[in-house]
């Protein structure tokens, strides 16, 4: 199975210069954990900012996330796999860099992200219909 | 495998569970169709759904008549029984679906469209599960995946409604009728899960029951 299969497509982002104070805003509205933030120019690539980000380098650090800057918080270049990886060789990775979601891209655009919930569930019903478990 | 041993036998009973998986078979078809039909917004494949569904009521009429004519020990009657209509309530609700669809002009929003149909083309794939459910009652399969593949399914579809109600919140609508179908068209769309959900719960608490 290909991750492309199992990714969800629903993905937030946020300009790089906005306040942190609106990434927290849509992660709120939108359940999210993470979000994508858009390049600068042409020449940037997309970074991310996580929940942990905010909470760890804004809110326990007593900073005021309207002064905050989202790419002063994000990590960059965001991790992300090609959309016909395998799910084997994604879990794989996961494994490796010890990371809870991937982002997944089609050339240099992103198109989706999957978490390990994700696969987890994809797994189960693949067994449950029959087929090959990752 | 125990519901093999309790089944076990009769003409009349094998021909109960035969025409069950007819019934769910032929709800998985009315699903494609339907999927089909919004893929393509094609009004006249939406017609098969209707017509699936007449087909789906004859074959519970005769289910329900075999086990009256005295198919399965009487305790197990009204538990087959039940999970037939419910079976059964899922194409009703399939059946609403797409008569809204033709009310909302056989064309449906850009915004919505995505999530409608991967909702539409979840509710075939749970319909698909359901039937590997019923039929792991007669193997060595496990039942509680299935029933979990539906439940995930379930959570899925779930997942996307909050994000067409979303949506819906913020579109405008010009008079009271076209909120109303397309409200209505996403309430029925989702409710299918719920149903074949139910349908999957009441197939596993049949099987525990008879353990």
């Amino acid at each position: 199975m290909k991750i492309e299969e199992i990714m969800v497509k629903k993905l937030e982002s946020v300009e790089a210069n906005a306040p942190v104070y609106d990434a927290i805003e849509k992660m709120v509205d939108r359940r999210m954990r993470s979000i994508l933030v858009r390049p600068k120019d042409e020449k940037d690539v997309y970074g991310i900012v996580t929940m942990r980000d905010i909470v760890f380098k804004v809110i326990g650090k007593n900073l005021d996330p309207n002064k905050i800057k989202v790419e002063e918080i994000a990590s960059k270049p965001v991790i992300s796999i090609d959309k016909d990886m395998d799910i084997d060789h994604v879990i794989s990775l996961m494994n490796k860099f010890n990371i809870a979601r991937v982002f997944v891209s089609e050339g240099r655009e992103i198109i989706g992200v999957a978490s390990l919930l994700d696969i987890m569930a994809a797994s189960l019903i693949e067994k449950a219909r029959g087929g090959h478990v990752a | 495998m125990l519901l093999e041993k309790v089944f076990s036998g009769g003409k009349a009973e094998q021909k109960v569970i035969e025409n069950i998986k007819e019934h769910i078979r032929t709800l998985c078809s009315a699903s494609d169709c339907f999927k089909k039909a919004i893929e393509g917004q094609d009004k006249e494949l939406m017609f098969c759904v209707p017509d699936l569904e007449r087909e789906g009521d004859a074959i519970r009429r005769e289910i329900i008549s075999t086990i009256y004519e005295g198919a399965f020990l009487p305790f197990l009657r009204p538990n087959i029984c039940r999970f037939v209509e419910i079976v059964d309530e899922a194409f009703d609700v399939l059946e609403d679906a797409a008569h809204v669809f033709e009310y909302l002009g056989t064309t449906l929003d850009k915004e919505i469209e995505e999530e409608s149909i991967k909702i539409a083309d979840m509710n075939l794939k749970m319909c698909e599960m359901l039937l590997l459910a019923f039929e792991t009652l007669f193997s060595k399969e496990d039942l509680r995946e299935k029933n979990l593949a539906i439940r995930i399914y379930e959570n899925k579809i779930d997942d996307i409604k909050f994000d067409l109600i979303e949506k819906l919140r913020k579109k405008e609508v010009n008079n009271f009728w076209e909120g109303k179908m397309l409200s209505d068209f996403i309430s029925y769309l989702t409710h299918v899960s719920d149903v074949i959900e139910d349908a999957s719960d009441y197939l596993y608490i049949m099987n525990v029951s008879l353990r």
